[in-house]
């Protein structure tokens, strides 16, 4: 039967305990499965239903059924309960049920609390720029929530608590300046967290081009780098990332193979630079080919020049390095490293394998077989694409003999499969290839768009020699982003977009923005909060001016808020009467005639007189004078006139004390 | 215990400020402040924020965290001037009788240019009465009291206090004063009134007799007989008005607390208080004689509160006023 009672309203306590929570659970909604956060909005939804319309709120049993129900979704999930991750999907999924039952006071306060710790494991999760502002929004909504809740009745609307939770909030946010500056930094200062829980972007150690039918085009900034002197030039500027070895003909891995790293000849200008790498949660490092310095106690250079990193990138951090971009080896490649990275799935891309071995017979050395091959792939018939089809099992095969359309992973591919059929060690790079100039703060910035893929083959006598085969399809590639390559790419209105100088102008700026926000802000730490005392002339690198600098604004924060706060209250305009009628009776108290709290003016004129005759005559007209400014008949049409007088009259009151006048009397005689 | 807790801070409190007596103003250094276990529970969620972003190093949380601190220090300042410099202009109980609940009438005034909200005052042991006083105004506020008994209920102190706006501090101030509620004996028994008393003063014979001649009309009042309200005149369209007659102590009698020695104690004041009430209703003359007091016959509200009071306190100790 249908509910013919009228809706009744949602009120404010609930609503705002509900946006509260929504509001947390959307910071996550990219992060949790989405069957969590529907399950949630169900339960919200459901809550606020049974408000409106008196829906049946689920019974006892059900509830306790939904939560094990879905905390099993999540320990399935997840393997686990701990960490980041998972402990905010059983937060979304507690909160949610909990809004449930939510009745009384005490309900909507665990609520909200279960909101403030969602929307702390945001801020651990992400920091970006873009975020911030949402985390605010998120904390005023909760301080709102928290003021409609905690009043009974409602005197205060919720547009009022609104207004409030921002003013308060506005008044703290100097004191957050102060506190965010000074208070000492110390981090992993109370457990060593476990690390690599945050989701993970950009490369993987692993490729499978095959597989991928379209290849996700994000302008998400990679790392930015910073040059101390020379930059190297554009054809130059390959970021090593993960080194792949192993094939199984459709996936390249890392492998757990090694051998022994050569020895390097550097040759050229030494390019020293600094890396701002946005958190990706994995353990590699980008840095320019080829690495020759970098920080030995937070990193290994592997056998084949990547960067493993001790701890995971999961947030932005920084590193220092000094590269080459030309190297070479003297003499033959281990025998190690020949015989792993010459090393194929025996019965996988057989054309290729054969095609491999008649051009390497039909020249004279590798680096001839090096150029042959790149002359196939150049007049072959190869198109560059960033949709290409995918591939059989063969991928090789398939993409040499049939579908001839693919992006740099493809060719790399093939290239360094071509390579090893022939016996020419090969290894398949990835990282990032060039970078975009940011002259408002100098860097270049990496996208992910800008990630790549190459090859290296070992050449007797120039060692291990990069390789692009991307680079001779599409040569342009190198110079200008992936997207000036391919038609189909880009609308015309992204294209108009992207050529317009004013929105490259805002681009930049909006990027040089997120780069001052993770230099300055994201990672501000014990070592910026030194160069931040010693910009401001402390020349002692100890806490100790730290702390002072804390305290001291602290102090000042406190006394401008109780200034501020009690403004309204000091500029209540009465009572100069009350005031100076305060200062008279004080000024009689002192004489040692204080006035009786139940004594009005003229009780107190009488006591006066019975106690201290000698001050009667002064005194009485004054209290007598307060009576009539203060209740008599012309009370209400008392001037500021009026009350200036009074206010001299008391101020020229002298009252001896009681003493004195013997005093003077002994004198006398 | 936490009462007991209470109590000795109150002593403490009433031996710093003295005794009051209103109007009072709630200067600063009268106003005490203490966080709320909601505010309690605020700041360990700051404290675990804060352990988190330290340890991981993570500048947004550390300055959510510290805007947030910030942001619980505003509110305590909020708090305090939501109360402070209010004042308590008066505070009394009106009667009323045993087992109903009584009310305890306070008035607040707010001198400042702002609103002041969900200012609460607490009798002790009693739960509190709450409103809002608007800039410049006052406002008055009804606290349900207790009256499980006759006699007198006094209250020591009222806690006067706020956890506006957020709800994470409580601000207050004790107020020493005593007030006293007369609790009237529970108007009950089945005893016949006691027709005459014999002291006939002035009777309706004087004038014509079993005539409706009354002297004068006067405005009707609470606690008038509907008897004597001239209908007739008020179906004319005039106020509600009572007849007034020259001897209206034609029934005069006396209630004796002596006379009802057959009853226990209370039971005898339930009986008085029955008759004093109806006498009153019916708009009669009566006069009490309990020890120590012997009132004359008279009728009207003074009357028969004055009547009623003495009821109440009929061997009740009244403990000096010391407060």
């Amino acid at each position: 039967m249908a509910d013919l009672r009228p809706p009744r309203r949602i009120r404010a306590p609930l609503a705002w305990t509900a946006s509260a929570l929504v509001g947390a659970m959307l910071l996550h909604i990219d992060r949790v499965p989405w069957w969590i956060t529907a399950a949630a909005l169900v339960c919200v939804g459901w809550r606020l239903a049974a408000e409106v319309r008196a829906i049946r709120l689920p019974g006892r049993f059900a509830k306790i059924g939904v939560a094990m129900m879905l905390i099993a979704a999540v320990l399935a999930q997840f393997h686990t309960l701990n960490g980041l991750s998972a402990g905010t999907a059983l937060l979304v999924v507690m909160g949610a049920i909990k809004l449930l039952e939510t009745f009384s006071r005490r309900d909507r306060y665990v609520v909200i609390g279960a909101t403030a710790f969602l929307l702390l494991a945001a801020c651990l999760d992400r920091q970006g720029l873009t975020r911030a502002p949402l985390y605010l929004l998120e904390a005023w909504i909760c301080c709102t929530a928290l003021a409609v809740v905690a009043q009974q009745g409602d005197s205060l609307t919720a547009h009022a608590a609104g207004a409030l939770a921002a003013r308060s909030l506005g008044l703290a946010a100097p004191l957050a300046v102060v506190m965010f500056l000074f208070f000492p930094r110390m981090v992993g200062a109370f457990w060593t967290l476990p690390q690599a829980d945050s989701a993970v972007t950009g490369l993987s150690d692993s490729m499978s081009p095959g597989g991928i039918s379209q290849l996700s085009e994000s302008d998400e900034p990679a790392f930015r780098v910073r040059f101390e002197g020379p930059t190297p030039p554009p054809e130059e500027r390959y970021w090593r990332g993960p080194v792949l070895h192993e094939f199984d003909g459709f996936t390249w891995k890392r492998g757990t193979g090694y051998y022994r790293q050569p020895v390097l000849q550097h040759e050229g200008i030494a390019y020293r630079y600094r890396v701002t790498m946005e958190p990706t949660a994995q353990r590699w490092w980008f840095a320019l080919d080829t690495v020759a310095e970098y920080p030995l106690r937070r990193a290994v250079l592997m056998f084949d020049h990547q960067l493993i990193a001790h701890e995971p990138v999961t947030r932005p951090i920084t590193f220092e390095a000094v590269s080459y971009t030309h190297n070479s080896t003297a003499g033959p490649p281990s025998t190690l490293a020949r015989g792993y990275d010459t090393k194929l799935p025996p019965d996988r891309n057989p054309r290729t394998v054969r095609l491999a071995r008649e051009m390497r017979a039909a020249v004279g050395s590798d680096a001839d077989f090096v150029q042959a091959v790149l002359a196939v792939f150049r007049r072959g018939g190869f198109e560059y694409t960033l949709t290409p089809p995918k591939l059989d099992r063969d991928s090789v095969d398939d993409f040499m003999f049939n579908t001839r359309q693919g992006f740099c992973g493809h060719f790399a591919s093939a290239f360094v499969t071509m390579m090893r059929a022939a016996g020419v060690p090969a290894r398949v790079v990835t990282g990032y290839q060039g970078g975009e100039w940011n002259p408002v703060r100098e860097y270049f910035l990496v996208r992910q768009s800008d990630a790549h893929a190459w090859a290296e083959v070992w050449l007797d006598g120039r060692g291990w020699t990069r390789i692009d085969p991307t680079a001779v399809v599409a040569p342009d590639r190198l110079r200008r982003g992936v997207y000036d390559l391919i038609p189909g790419a880009m609308t015309a209105a992204q294209r108009l977009m992207r050529d317009s100088p004013w929105v490259a102008e805002a681009r930049l700026r909006w990027d040089a923005l997120n780069d001052w926000w993770n230099e300055r802000v994201v990672r501000f730490d014990l070592n910026a909060q030194m160069d931040l005392l010693a910009w401001l002339g402390f020349d002692s690198r100890d806490w100790q001016p730290l702390g002072w600098l804390f305290a001291g604004g602290l102090v000042a924060w406190l006394l401008f808020v109780a200034w501020h706060v009690g403004r309204a209250l000091r500029a209540t305009p009465m009572d100069r009467l009350a005031r100076a009628y305060t200062r008279l009776c004080a000024k009689l108290a002192k004489a040692g005639v204080p006035r009786e709290a139940h004594e009005g003016p003229l009780a107190y004129a009488d006591n006066v007189a019975a106690r201290r005759p000698d001050l009667a005559a002064a005194v009485r007209p004054l209290l007598s004078r307060y009576a009539d400014l203060r209740y008599g008949r012309d009370a209400g049409a008392r001037s500021p006139a009026d009350i200036a007088q009074f206010e001299r009259a008391v101020a020229r009151l002298r009252v001896p004390r009681e003493s004195e006048p013997r005093l003077r009397a002994q004198r006398a005689t | 215990m936490k009462r007991f807790l209470r109590n000795r801070i109150a002593a403490w409190a009433k031996r710093r400020q003295g005794p009051d007596v209103p109007p009072v103003e709630l200067a600063s250094r009268r106003v005490y402040i203490l966080p709320t276990p909601v505010g309690i529970g605020f700041a360990v969620m700051l404290l675990v924020m804060l352990i988190a972003g330290i340890n991981y190093g993570n500048s947004v949380a550390l300055f959510l965290t510290f805007l947030l601190t910030g942001f619980g220090l505003v509110t305590m300042h909020q708090c305090h001037r939501n109360l402070v410099r209010t004042s308590l202009t008066s505070a009394a109980a009106l009667p009323t009788f045993a087992g109903t609940r009584g009310t305890l009438r306070v008035t607040l005034q707010n001198d400042a240019s702002f609103r002041r909200y969900q200012i609460e005052v607490e009798p002790t042991d009693e739960a509190p009465g709450r409103a809002d006083v608007p800039p410049h105004q006052q406002a008055q506020l009804s606290i349900a009291m207790d009256a499980p008994k006759r006699g007198i209920v006094s209250i020591d102190r009222l806690r006067i206090s706020s956890t506006f706006p957020f709800g994470l501090f409580r601000a207050w101030s004790w107020i020493h004063m005593r007030i006293e509620m007369i609790v009237y004996p529970r108007a009950y028994g089945a005893q016949p009134m006691p027709v005459d008393s014999g002291t006939k003063t002035g009777t309706r014979s004087r004038g014509l007799a079993g005539s409706d001649e009354w002297l004068l009309l006067r405005p009707f009042r609470d606690g008038d007989s509907p008897r004597q309200v001239a209908w007739k005149a008020y179906a004319r369209g005039a106020p509600l008005l009572v007849k007034e007659y020259s001897a209206m102590g034609a029934e005069l009698r006396m209630f004796d607390f002596a006379k009802l020695e057959h009853l226990d104690l209370e039971a005898r004041l339930e009986q008085l208080a029955r008759w004093v009430v109806d006498a009153e209703a019916r708009g009669e003359r009566y006069g009490l004689a309990i020890p120590p007091h012997h009132f004359e016959p008279d009728s009207g509200p003074e009357h028969r509160h004055r009547c009623l009071a003495a009821l109440a306190a009929y061997g009740v100790q009244r403990s000096a006023n010391d407060g």
